[in-house]
């Protein structure tokens, strides 16, 4: 260690002794114009194909859909200034005065076309499933639309707020798509950077308030922070657990992390010994979860013993918070009861690729080990562990995710085992009762009944353990003091935090 | 002479065929592909008709060995095709990040000789004395720490602390060249500092065995001064297994500069190449390992040319 | 061997530990307590603990294990690998060469990292994938090793000879190729080692190594690395043990290198530093002799296994101007090198013990080579005394022009370097201006020796050393140089010459005196022609009678060897090979015994002989 210090002092002091080296390492600021340190390359801008959190992120400046969240949650009115319900099952939404990037106003047309595309049955659209729920769309006259589904469906105006429904105009040009968000893409070098510029244009009044906005990609979170340390960057997202705390303390920076995103189990229910309930809350009750969020997380994250609805929401249910608690003895009960009384193997799926995900099995395997049941892990690259999730060729897999909304109907892609396999819930795991009751709360619009549904089924979930909940995990952004006007969108929202920077500015 | 260089090129033309079709292969064979990655991004459920859209809208649909006539055909009119997550021209991003991977290799191999050579020789004129000593012991632990752990240090002082460089990235010539050199410069001294211990290693047993040569014996009975000696008795005979290992390493790094692009965020081939392989992006995977692949058959191609010039013997051999 | 003592001690202890984790008091290395994460050295845990907890001292241990294993199983798998494709090819050539040195350098055409991405994500990352990524990546140096030096060994003797009796291809290889070839592939195996300990850390760092919880060195940099700004010391401790082995392995390597190749660990003489052989004596008490050369009492050792072993003992002669004398001896009798003593040219390992060669320069100083400082020494080489030597293609820079041995020479010496084609055409060289430009492969072995006598001429030397200078060459060409050497001598009077050589037939035709040397001794000298009408000495009585006139190459015919330096007997050193030996030759080394003016010969019977 004395090599080192003495290295660093001497370092230290040669950049004393020479400031003409100081070279214009530090971003000539342009004002008005914000740095953003992105955790990966967008693969994609596709307006309506999934493209990861940072592709959700640049679309968010881009486009706008009919709604948008609120910073409580709510969808709020978006290029839809408003919207009513004329029965169960008709929507009618009413088109503000927008303009797309190419000047033209935002008509019903617009959005006809829209839901055409993302309907058509070439269509990679994330939500072209959804639009079997559609019946038809109308457009009454340029500033109306009328929006029907075959059965009632609540979460409309949720659905409508999602990243992945942006409005794009019909006149774009085939791959190139004209949105009508507050930034117009100017340039992008692949891999590396996206330029925005303002869209003048934009319908809200005086916003946005940054002039452009260039987004770099920094793969290493390392890196990332020591591009927003040494003023490379101005703001950047993912900001890795272990710096929070530092960052919080430093007074050039400010945090801002919420827990949105959760970190839970899956299973594959369709083969033993995980396809028995007792076994599956076997493991739900042996994970000392308080460690998994100390040691994954570095503290910043809370444990998650229920299913992943946050406490802030109307269909929390209190009693079930510890739904899941650590209690090995009744885990080594569970299994004795399932006929695993001297134990079992099985394997334990993650990926190395992302190190949350390496970090929670680890610990996960040592918690299952001390009651008896002994996982290997497996943690091939992100791609194979994908591909073998959608496969059912595992047996626990870790997984991490956010709810499409604060909604509880924004867990059915987590819970729902009537949806085609996938490696974000559990393979060949159909709980009737759970299915059944995501459904009536989707068709309800009685709040009430709504609570009463999701509390049902949460019951069933905490009994049967079709995932298990392990921790909220904090998503975290980071930014220079001068920053102001960006924030965290709360919960399962986090991810729209985008929407935000249209009221960014930077001194 | 020129039917050599015929059977040289056709050699190699046929190793750069096989690696390219050994990577297409295995690349196919490997669990995951790019339909079902792309829509799953960020840990969603896709659906599987979009996902099933997607494949035929990719030909992922087609046997394998249809994929392979077209994906051949296509090479055949130096047509790299287009990437399958995003459309993207291949041909023009390689075009892009080629010239990058290049100069930070270039650089590095520079600077590794620089550094290298001179000490290198340093340490086989003093053997077994201190100089000798110090500089062998500092190749060993220059050799032995990780490139990303040497990079992460190097960002952590410079730019995080001292605020002296950018904390990595890259900015064209065209724009600023001083920040396009220092943003150059530090993967760069980063795999130099390894691949200059590997050259200090070799000069050094190279430049032994040659001062045990009777030519050098020969030139000191005609009493030259050590000086000349080393110049132009010992160094230029020392020199081919220097270049040969320096080209030998400088031809892995064409595509193994991946922790270094990793650690500085510097956008060059390998790490474009990474990423084709954790998207699974059949064509792109494909076309960068071609053009790896050949690169490094000219390299050595190359390499026999410097023999040449180098050596009398094999020009006329 | 005991320069392989360390660097194997330190190894042993590494490995040991790795093989003793079970057994060591050390805690659970994959046992968690997340409670005091990253928490600094401690009496129970003395390298500190992990971000889980766990003791990172018992993870270094077990993870030397882990990347130990790793290391070493690959290297092990890709040697034989390499070994097996590299000898097959270099023996067999021809297709099976393409089939396996060839196919395998397909390998090299891989970006490695790319080879690993591929190999793991197919096969599942683990150790055993590991193992065998890194086997095929480091297979080709090996295949690659293997093959150069099989080419070498199957054009030696014995393998042709062998081949020739019809022994079986197999057994060839076996018996006689691998043992030739162990020394390479083993350097190449410690340096692989040491390559596949980085490697795997590169490739646990990008999630490709090995699985956790299992430790490795690899693992913990990479985890080390997300903490190092709260935690640096995990960190430093795999980074530093990951250093130290390497550096151990490549320590081993080098002396490993030294030791089944000696060749490589010396050095020449007077590169950055000059070395006065002997301490200088008093300007009064040097000599004055009345000739050209003075060797008196010169006396050499060389390092051994038991202490310096004497290899020159006593050697004194004259050589007066003009005047040729041979050095004539076997190998091993220490001929070559009085031969470079007197040049200053002795090798490192070579120790003056005593004695002085005095030499009469141009200038008219009496100079002690054994004495003068290094500097003093280069300005006589080249110039008052020159040497050629034995095989001129390989003293000769194939580098080079010929004609640029010659400029640098008269260069060195502060003459005019436009002399190159005379002293080309004054050595006998058909189109001197053309050789001059020629490379020295396109030269023929005759032309090239003439080249290396041009050069040695070329600032008119007092003395010339031939150190066997016509015995690489052929016999009608031999007689060529002899004639180039004595032509030269007749029309540059007052050049001596010291002609070393084993072949009396040669030395007959061009030495005025003749100095036998056995055993590093001298045995006899007189004039020539007396010398071989009436040798004193049995020992020259046998070289000549071992030469008949028309095969000039047959000295192996004297029963028996010459004694090793390090078991010389006790009395005269030819006894035991002495047809007219007696007891008493065997207990008493016998004194030179001077015979009137000219002669001496070291023998208790030379009367007899006389």
């Amino acid at each position: 260690m004395t090599a080192a210090a003495l290295n660093r002092r001497a370092l230290l002091a040669a950049s004393a002794t020479l400031p003409f080296l100081r070279i214009p390492a530090v971003r000539a600021a342009t004002p008005g114009l914000l740095t953003f340190g992105l955790s990966s390359y967008p693969p994609t801008l596709q307006p309506w194909a999934n493209g990861g959190t940072a592709s959700s992120t640049i679309k968010l400046m881009i486009h706008r859909g009919l709604t948008s969240f609120s910073r409580d949650g709510n969808p709020q009115p978006e290029l839809a200034e408003s919207w009513s319900r004329d029965d169960e099952k008709t929507w009618v939404f009413k088109l503000r005065d927008a303009r797309f990037h190419n000047g033209e106003k935002v008509t019903a047309a617009d959005v006809q076309w829209t839901f055409d595309q993302i309907a058509d049955e070439k269509s990679t659209a994330y939500f072209r499933a959804e639009m079997q729920r559609i019946a038809k769309v109308e457009a009454p006259d340029a500033r109306t639309v009328r929006l029907v589904t075959k059965q009632p469906l609540v979460t409309v105006p949720n659905w409508l707020a999602n990243f992945h429904m942006p409005i794009v105009s019909r006149s774009s040009p085939k791959g190139s798509p004209i949105g009508a968000g507050p930034f117009v893409p100017k340039g992008q070098e692949r891999g590396v950077s996206i330029d925005l510029e303002r869209f003048d244009a934009y319908y809200k009044p005086g916003l946005p308030k940054l002039k452009a906005i260039r987004a770099i990609a920094y793969a290493d979170e390392n890196l990332r922070l020591a591009a927003l340390r040494s003023g490379d960057v101005d703001l950047i997202e993912y900001v890795p657990w272990q710096a929070m705390d530092a960052i919080a303390g430093d007074p050039a920076l400010k945090l801002d992390a919420v827990d949105g995103p959760f970190m839970y189990l899956v299973f594959n229910g369709s083969r033993p010994p995980f396809n028995d309930a007792r076994v599956r809350r076997a493991v739900a009750h042996a994970i000392k979860r308080e460690e998994l969020v100390k040691a994954a997380f570095f503290g910043r994250g809370s444990p998650l013993e229920h299913l992943p609805i946050s406490e802030s929401s109307s269909f929390y249910n209190a009693d079930f918070k510890n739904g899941w608690h650590y209690d090995p003895d009744l885990s080594k009960r569970l299994l004795a009861e399932a006929g695993h009384g001297g134990g079992l193997s099985c394997s334990l799926l993650s990926t190395a690729q992302y190190g949350m995900h390496k970090d929670s099995a680890e610990i996960v395997q040592q918690h299952l080990a001390a009651v008896g049941i002994n996982a290997t892990l497996n943690l091939p690259d992100w791609a194979t562990r994908v591909n073998l999730g959608n496969r059912g060729q595992y047996e626990i897999g870790i997984m991490g995710n956010t709810a499409e909304s604060n909604d509880p109907d924004g867990l059915a892609a987590v819970l729902d085992g009537s949806l085609a396999a996938s490696y974000v819930r559990s393979f060949g795991l159909k709980i009737d009762s759970i299915i059944e009751l995501m459904e009536a709360g989707r068709t309800s619009f009685d709040e009430a009944k709504r609570r009463t549904i999701y509390r049902n089924l949460e019951q069933v979930a905490i009994d049967q353990a079709p995932i298990v909940g392990l921790t909220w995990r904090s998503q975290g952004y980071a930014m220079r003091k001068d920053v102001a006007g960006f924030s965290n969108f709360p919960g399962a929202l986090t991810f729209y935090s985008g929407e935000t920077f249209e009221t960014t500015t930077t001194a | 002479m020129l039917s050599f260089a015929a059977r040289r090129l056709a050699v190699a033309a046929l190793l750069v065929w096989a690696v390219a079709s050994l990577v297409f292969l295995v690349i196919h064979l490997i669990p995951g592909d790019p339909a079902e990655l792309l829509l799953a991004q960020g840990g969603v459920a896709p659906d599987p008709d979009s996902v099933a859209a997607l494949r035929e809208k990719l030909g992922l649909d087609q046997p394998l060995w249809v994929q392979y006539r077209d994906h051949l055909a296509s090479l055949l009119h130096a047509d790299f095709g287009l990437s399958m997550v995003d459309e993207h021209p291949i041909g023009a991003e390689i075009a892009l990040r080629l010239p990058r991977t290049l100069e930070l290799v270039g650089l590095a191999g520079l600077l590794a000789t620089l550094i290298g050579l001179p000490l290198g020789i340093l340490a086989a004129l003093t053997i077994g004395r201190l100089p000798d000593r110090i500089l062998s012991a500092a190749a060993g632990l220059a050799l032995s720490v990780p490139v990303f752990v040497v990079g992460t240090l190097a960002v952590l002082v410079l730019a995080q602390q001292l605020h002296w460089v950018p904390a990595g990235g890259y900015v064209p010539l065209a724009k600023d060249p001083l920040r396009h050199f220092i943003l150059v410069l530090m993967p760069a001294a980063t795999i130099a500092l390894g691949l200059a211990a590997a050259v200090l290693r070799v000069t050094r047993s190279a430049v032994l065995e040659v001062l045990e040569r009777d030519h050098v014996r020969a030139a000191q009975a005609r009493g030259l001064p050590p000086v000349t000696i080393v110049r132009r008795h010992v160094l230029r005979n020392a020199l081919m297994p220097v270049v040969t290992v320096l080209a030998l390493h400088l031809g892995s790094l064409l595509g193994g500069t991946v922790l270094v692009e990793f650690v500085f965020n510097y956008p060059g081939l390998s790490g474009y190449l990474v990423r084709a392989v954790e998207a699974r992006d059949y064509p792109e995977v494909t076309a960068i390992v071609l053009v790896i692949s050949a690169l490094f058959v000219l390299l050595n191609l190359l390499i026999d040319l410097c023999y040449v010039l180098i050596d009398p013997r094999v020009r006329h051999g | 061997m005991q320069k392989l003592l360390m660097p194997g001690l330190l190894l042993t202890v590494i490995v040991a530990a790795a093989l003793l984790a079970p057994v060591l008091p050390l805690p659970d290395p994959v046992r968690q307590d997340v409670g005091a994460r990253l928490a600094g050295p401690s009496l129970a845990h003395w390298a500190g603990q992990d971000e889980y907890g766990r003791d990172v001292l018992a993870r270094l241990v077990w993870g030397a294990r882990v990347s130990l294993s790793v290391a070493f199983a690959a290297s092990f798998l890709a040697a034989i690998a390499g070994m097996f494709l590299g000898v097959l090819g270099g023996y067999f050539r021809g297709l099976v060469e393409l089939a396996t040195v060839r196919a395998a350098e397909v390998v090299l055409c891989f970006p490695p990292l790319l080879l690993a991405l591929l190999v793991v994500t197919l096969l599942g990352p683990g150790a055993d994938t590991l193992i065998f990524c890194l086997a095929i990546l480091f297979a080709p140096g090996f295949a690659r090793v293997a093959y150069a030096e099989t080419l070498a060994t199957r054009n030696l003797d014995y393998v042709t000879a062998q081949t020739s009796l019809g022994t079986p291809t197999v057994r060839i290889l076996m018996r006689t190729l691998l043992p030739n070839i162990a020394a390479p592939l083993i350097v190449q195996f410690s340096l692989t080692i040491a390559a596949a300990l980085l490697l795997e850390s590169g490739l646990s760092f990008l999630g490709l190594g090995v699985v956790p919880p299992a430790p490795s060195w690899g693992l913990m940099i990479r985890s080390a690395r997300a903490t190092m700004e709260q935690a640096p010391l995990l960190l430093v401790w795999p980074c530093l043990a990951l250093s130290g082995t390497v550096l151990i392995l490549n320590l081993l390597c080098d002396r490993l290198r030294d030791v089944l190749d000696p060749r490589g660990s010396r050095a020449r003489p007077g590169f950055l530093r000059t070395l006065a052989a002997l301490p200088s004596k008093r300007a009064t008490s040097m000599p004055t002799a009345s000739g050209l050369l003075s060797v008196r009492g010169l006396t050499l050792e060389a390092p051994g296994p038991h202490g310096p072993i004497p290899v020159v003992r006593g050697v004194e002669f004259d050589v007066a101007p003009g005047e040729t004398v041979a050095i004539v001896g076997e190998s091993g009798s220490g001929k070559t090198l009085t031969g470079l003593a007197i040049m200053g040219l002795l090798p490192p390992a070579i120790s003056v013990v005593s004695g002085e060669i005095v030499l009469s320069s141009r200038s008219g100083q009496q100079l002690d080579i054994l004495r003068l400082r290094e500097r003093e020494i280069r300005a006589l080489r080249g110039g008052d005394i020159a040497m050629v030597f034995q095989d001129p293609s390989s003293s000769l820079n194939p580098l080079h022009r010929t004609g640029s041995p010659i400029a640098e020479s008269l260069r060195a010496h502060g003459n005019p370097g436009h002399r190159v084609t005379e002293l080309l055409r004054r050595v006998g060289l058909p189109d001197p201006s053309r050789a001059a430009r020629a490379y020295p492969h396109e030269l023929s072995g005759g032309q090239r020796q003439r080249v290396m006598i041009a050069t040695a001429i070329a600032n008119h030397p007092r003395l010339l050393v031939a150190d066997e200078p016509t015995t690489a060459l052929d016999v009608t060409v031999q007689a060529q140089i002899l004639d180039l050497l004595s032509d030269l001598k007749r029309s540059d009077q007052g050049m001596g010459m010291i002609f070393v050589s084993h072949n009396l037939a040669v030395v007959s035709e061009i030495a005025d005196r003749v100095v036998v040397m056995y055993a590093g001794q001298v045995v006899e000298q007189g004039p020539a022609a007396e010398v071989f009408a009436h040798p004193h000495h049995p020992y020259t009585a046998a070289l000549i009678a071992s030469t008949p006139e028309d095969d000039i190459d047959r000295l192996a015919t004297i029963a028996g060897a010459v004694p090793q330096p390090w078991a010389l007997p006790q009395g005269c050193s030819f006894a035991p090979r002495c047809g007219h030996a007696t007891p008493g030759c065997e207990s008493q080394a016998p004194e030179l015994f001077r015979h009137g003016e000219r002669r001496a010969a070291r023998c208790l019977r030379w009367r007899e002989f006389a």
